[in-house]
C-alpha cells in the first residue's frame, strides 16, 4: 500500500497539484482497494466432514487348556489316555466350533442391525449437523460482514486519523527542516565569520610580515642600490674617463695626423714610437723616441709632428689626464702612402 | 600585484649580490691598465710648409735668379713642398742665432731654411742651415760652391740637400731634362733637340735638324743621348756625346731603326728595328755593334725599356689587335700583356723602384698618362690633360715629366708620381716634345 502510494507520488510524471488531490486521490484508491481486498478474501469454504468411525473388534478366542498329566511312565496307558483324550478334545472341539458358528452368526445378525440403526442415527445426525453449520455460516458471515464493515470504518478513520497525523508529521518534518536548514544557515554563517576573520587575521599578519619584510628588503635594497651606485659611478667614472679619454685620442690622433708630413721615403712597414709626456694644461714637457723607424726623415717628422702641437687636447677631468694623459706614447705608421 | 611586487623585491635581494660581484670585477682590471698608444696611420695630405728665407749676401752676386728663389721654385715643383712666401716672413734670418722659433711656429712653418752667400773670386760660397722648427733643432748645416755663372747649380744642390734631408729621399733638382722642340712652318721648320735643367731653365740647343728628332734617351752616366733622326731622309740612331757634341751613327739599318733605350751599365741599347719588314725589338752592344733580337712576332714590337732588374724589357706591342704594354721577364721568355684597361696603352716607363709602370693611355677619346702598380694590377690615371704624351719618370721615382697641350702649344709638364700635385714648365717657343728625364750625376 504504501509502496504503491510512494510509487505514485514519486512518479513525477504527473505531480499533483496539491495535497488536497492526493488526499482524495489516496482515499479512493484505498477504499477501492479494500473492497476488492475483501471480495476476493472469502473464498467457498468447504463443508466440514465430521465422520464417527467405531473399530468394532471381534472377541479374543480363549487360550486352550492342556492338562498335565505326572507320570510318564506309563507310556501305554498314557497313550491310551491321550488318545483318549485326543478324542475327546476333538470331539469337544468341533462341537465348540459350532457353537461358536453359532454365536458368531447371532452376533453379525446384532451387528447388521446396531449397524442400520447406527446409520440412521448418524444420517439424522449429519442433517442437524449440516442444518447447525449453515445456520452458523450465515451466522459467522453476517458477523464477518459487520466486522469487515466495522474493520473498514475502523481503517478509514485509521486511515484519515493517520493521514493528519501524517501531514501533521509532515509539517513537523517540513518546520524541523526549516529550522535545521535555518541553524545550518545560521551555523554556516558562523563559520563564515569565523573563517572570514581567521582569514584576515592571517592576511594581516601576512601583511605584517610582509611588510616587515618589505622594509628591510626595501633597506637592504637601498643599502644595495648605495653600493651598486657607487659602483656604478665608479664604473661610470670609469667608463666616462675612458670614453672622454676616447674622445681625446680621437682628437689627438686627429690633430697628429693634421700635423704630421711623412717624408716621401716613408713606406709602410715604418714605425716610429714616441713617448709623450704632458703638463695638466696639455703643454708638451717631453717627447721620447722609444722606437725609431731605422729612417731619421721618418723619425725626425713624427717628432716634428708631436712637437708641433702648441697644446694637447686634454680633458679637463684631472683623473682622467692623470690616468691616460699625462704620459702615453703614439705610433707613427703610414698605412696608406702617397707613391 | 602586490605579492609580485614583493616577490620581485624578494628575488633582487637574491640575486644582487651576484651583480655587485660583477661590477667590481668590471671594475677592478681597469686599476692596472697599459699605457695608453695612439696610433697614427695617416698624414696630412697637404704639401709640408717651408720657409725658405732669402739668403744674406756678402759681396757682389751674378744677376739673375736669387739661389733661394730657385729652391723655393725647385721645392714647389716637388709638390711636396709649400714654400712661404717671402713677404710673409717676419724676420729674415740667415743664421740659427737669428731664428726665432715661436714666429716661425706661429706662421704654421715646419722647416725654416737658412743661408749666406759669399763671393769668393769667381766662386759663389753658400753656407746653409735648416731647422726643424718643432723640435728647434738644425738638420742641416752644409757649405757648398760653385762658379758664379753658375749659381742655379749652387741653388739646385741645395735644393737637392734639402729635400734629401726631410724627405729621406734622394733629389733630382741637379739632373737635366732633354726635349725636342719644334719651330717654324714649311721649310722653316726646325727641330730642335735641347737639355734644359729640370725647370726647364738653361735650355740648350743640342741639335737642330730640318727633319725631325725623336726619342732622346740618356745614357746612365748623364753624359750622352741617344735619339732618333731623320736627319738622312730616314730614321737613324745616334748617340750623341754632351760633352764634346760628338755623334755617332748606332743603328743606320734598312728600314726603320727607333725607340733607343739605354741598359742599366750604359753599354747597349734596345731598339726598334725592321730590318726583316716587321719591327722587331732588339738589343745592341754598342763597343761590338752586335745585335740580339728580343721579339719575334708578326705584329708590330717597339719602344722597349729595361725594366727594373735590367733582366726583362717592357715594350708596345699590337699583337692582340691594338697597342697594349707587354713584359718579357728575360730575354726569349714569353712576353705577358699586362694593361687590358683601354684599347690604347702604349710607350711604358717603368719606375726606377719597380713597383710601377707608366705608360700612355686612351681613355674616352683622350690620352692620359697612366700607371700600373705592378704588385697588384691596380691602373690609375695620374694627369688630368689630354693628348698627353711621352711620360718619363725623374730618377728618385718620385716625379714624372710627360709632354702634353696647353692652349694649342706643346708644353711639358711635372706630376708628382701619384698624381698628386702639377707644376708646368715655362713654355718655350714653339711645341716641345719627348722630354727624356735625365739621371741624377754626382
Amino acid at each position: 500500500m504504501k509502496g504503491h502510494k510512494r510509487d505514485i507520488l514519486s512518479s513525477g510524471k504527473a505531480p499533483l497539484k496539491s495535497p488536497v488531490a492526493v488526499s482524495v486521490a489516496l482515499h479512493l484508491l484505498v477504499f477501492g482497494v479494500a473492497l476488492a481486498g475483501w471480495s476476493w478474501s472469502t473464498p467457498p469454504e468447504p463443508e466440514p466432514r465430521s465422520i464417527s468411525a467405531r473399530l468394532i473388534s471381534p472377541e479374543p478366542r480363549p487360550s486352550p487348556v492342556v492338562e498335565e498329566k505326572d507320570q510318564p511312565d506309563k507310556d501305554r496307558e498314557r497313550k491310551q489316555a491321550e488318545a483318549q483324550e485326543r478324542q475327546r478334545v476333538q470331539e469337544e472341539k468341533a462341537r465348540k466350533e459350532a457353537e461358536k458358528k453359532a454365536q458368531e452368526e447371532a452376533q453379525r445378525r446384532e451387528e447388521e442391525r446396531r449397524r442400520q440403526e447406527a446409520q440412521a442415527q448418524e444420517l439424522a445426525e449429519k442433517q442437524a449437523r449440516e442444518r447447525e453449520a449453515a445456520r452458523q455460516k450465515a451466522e459467522a458471515e453476517a458477523k464477518e460482514r459487520e466486522r469487515q464493515k466495522a474493520e473498514e470504518e475502523r481503517r478509514k478513520q485509521e486511515e484519515v486519523k493517520r493521514r493528519a497525523e501524517e501531514e501533521k508529521r509532515r509539517q513537523e518534518e517540513q518546520r524541523r527542516k526549516e529550522a535545521a536548514e535555518q541553524e545550518r544557515r545560521e551555523e554556516e554563517a558562523r563559520k563564515k565569520e569565523a573563517e572570514k576573520k581567521r582569514l584576515e587575521a592571517e592576511r594581516r599578519l601576512r601583511e605584517q610580515q610582509l611588510e616587515a619584510l618589505a622594509e628591510q628588503a626595501s633597506q637592504d635594497r637601498e643599502a644595495e642600490a648605495r653600493k651598486q651606485q657607487e659602483a656604478a659611478a665608479a664604473r661610470a667614472r670609469e667608463a666616462q674617463m675612458l670614453s672622454e679619454s676616447e674622445k681625446y685620442q680621437a682628437l689627438i690622433r686627429e690633430r697628429l695626423s693634421q700635423a704630421w708630413y711623412p717624408p716621401s721615403s716613408a713606406t709602410e712597414n715604418m714605425t716610429a714610437r714616441l713617448q709623450i709626456t704632458l703638463l695638466p694644461t696639455g703643454e708638451l714637457v717631453g717627447v721620447k723616441l722609444i722606437s725609431g723607424s731605422g729612417n731619421t726623415a721618418f723619425d725626425n717628422s713624427a717628432l716634428s709632428a708631436v712637437r708641433s702641437l702648441n697644446r694637447y687636447p686634454i680633458p679637463e677631468n684631472r683623473d682622467t689626464f692623470e690616468r691616460y694623459f699625462r704620459q702615453f706614447t703614439i705610433e707613427f705608421n703610414p698605412k696608406k702612402m702617397r707613391r | 600585484m602586490l605579492m609580485t611586487d614583493r616577490k620581485f623585491c624578494l628575488d633582487r635581494i637574491l640575486k644582487t649580490p651576484a651583480i655587485v660581484w660583477l661590477a667590481l670585477m668590471l671594475t677592478l682590471p681597469s686599476g692596472a691598465r697599459a699605457e695608453l698608444l695612439i696610433r697614427i696611420t695617416e698624414g696630412a695630405s697637404s704639401a709640408i710648409p717651408i720657409a725658405v728665407v732669402p739668403f744674406a749676401e756678402s759681396g757682389s752676386m751674378p744677376a739673375g735668379d736669387k739661389v733661394s728663389s730657385v729652391v723655393q721654385s725647385d721645392l714647389t715643383m716637388s709638390g711636396e713642398f709649400r714654400p712661404l712666401e717671402p713677404s710673409r716672413m717676419l724676420s729674415l734670418p740667415s743664421e740659427r742665432s737669428e731664428v726665432y722659433f715661436r714666429d716661425w711656429r706661429l706662421l704654421g712653418q715646419r722647416y725654416v731654411l737658412v743661408g749666406q752667400l759669399t763671393r769668393n773670386g769667381d766662386r759663389v760660397q753658400a753656407r746653409y742651415e735648416l731647422f726643424d722648427v718643432n723640435q728647434e733643432k738644425r738638420v742641416l748645416g752644409e757649405t757648398a760652391a760653385a762658379p758664379a755663372g753658375n749659381v742655379r747649380s749652387l741653388a739646385h744642390h741645395i735644393s737637392d740637400r734639402v729635400y734629401e734631408a726631410i724627405t729621406g729621399v734622394e733629389g733630382v733638382f741637379s739632373t737635366k731634362l732633354a726635349y725636342i722642340t719644334v719651330s717654324g712652318q714649311g721649310d722653316q721648320t726646325r727641330y730642335r733637340l735641347q737639355v734644359s735643367d729640370v725647370d726647364g731653365k738653361r735650355a740648350k740647343i743640342r741639335l737642330e735638324s730640318r727633319e725631325p728628332i725623336l726619342s732622346p734617351a740618356w745614357s746612365p752616366d748623364g753624359k750622352k743621348l741617344a735619339y732618333v733622326s731623320f736627319e738622312t731622309g730616314k730614321p737613324v740612331i745616334f748617340v750623341h756625346e754632351l760633352a764634346t757634341g760628338e755623334r755617332q751613327k748606332v743603328s743606320d739599318l734598312p728600314g726603320l731603326n727607333s725607340a733607343p733605350a739605354w741598359s742599366a751599365d750604359g753599354r747597349s741599347l734596345l731598339m726598334t728595328l725592321s730590318r726583316d719588314g716587321n719591327a722587331e725589338i732588339y738589343s745592341k752592344d754598342l763597343a761590338s755593334g752586335k745585335l740580339s733580337r728580343l721579339t719575334n712576332h708578326w705584329a708590330i714590337d717597339t719602344e722597349a725599356a729595361w725594366d727594373h732588374s735590367d733582366r726583362g724589357i717592357y715594350f708596345t706591342s699590337d699583337r692582340s689587335g691594338g697597342p697594349q704594354i707587354y713584359h718579357m721577364e728575360r730575354p726569349g721568355a714569353e712576353p705577358r700583356r699586362i694593361t687590358f684597361g683601354s684599347r690604347y696603352n702604349a710607350r711604358p716607363r717603368p719606375s726606377p723602384t719597380g713597383d710601377y709602370v707608366y705608360y700612355v693611355h686612351q681613355r674616352d677619346r683622350s690620352f692620359h698618362i697612366a700607371r700600373m702598380n705592378l704588385e697588384n694590377g691596380e691602373e690609375s690615371v695620374i694627369t688630368r690633360t689630354g693628348s698627353d704624351e711621352s711620360p718619363s719618370v725623374s730618377p728618385n721615382g718620385r716625379l714624372l715629366i710627360y709632354a702634353t697641350r696647353q692652349e694649342g702649344e706643346g708644353v711639358l709638364t711635372v706630376v708628382s708620381a701619384d698624381g698628386g700635385a702639377a707644376y708646368s714648365l715655362p713654355a718655350s717657343e714653339g711645341e716641345v716634345r719627348e722630354p727624356a728625364w735625365g739621371p741624377v750625376t754626382r
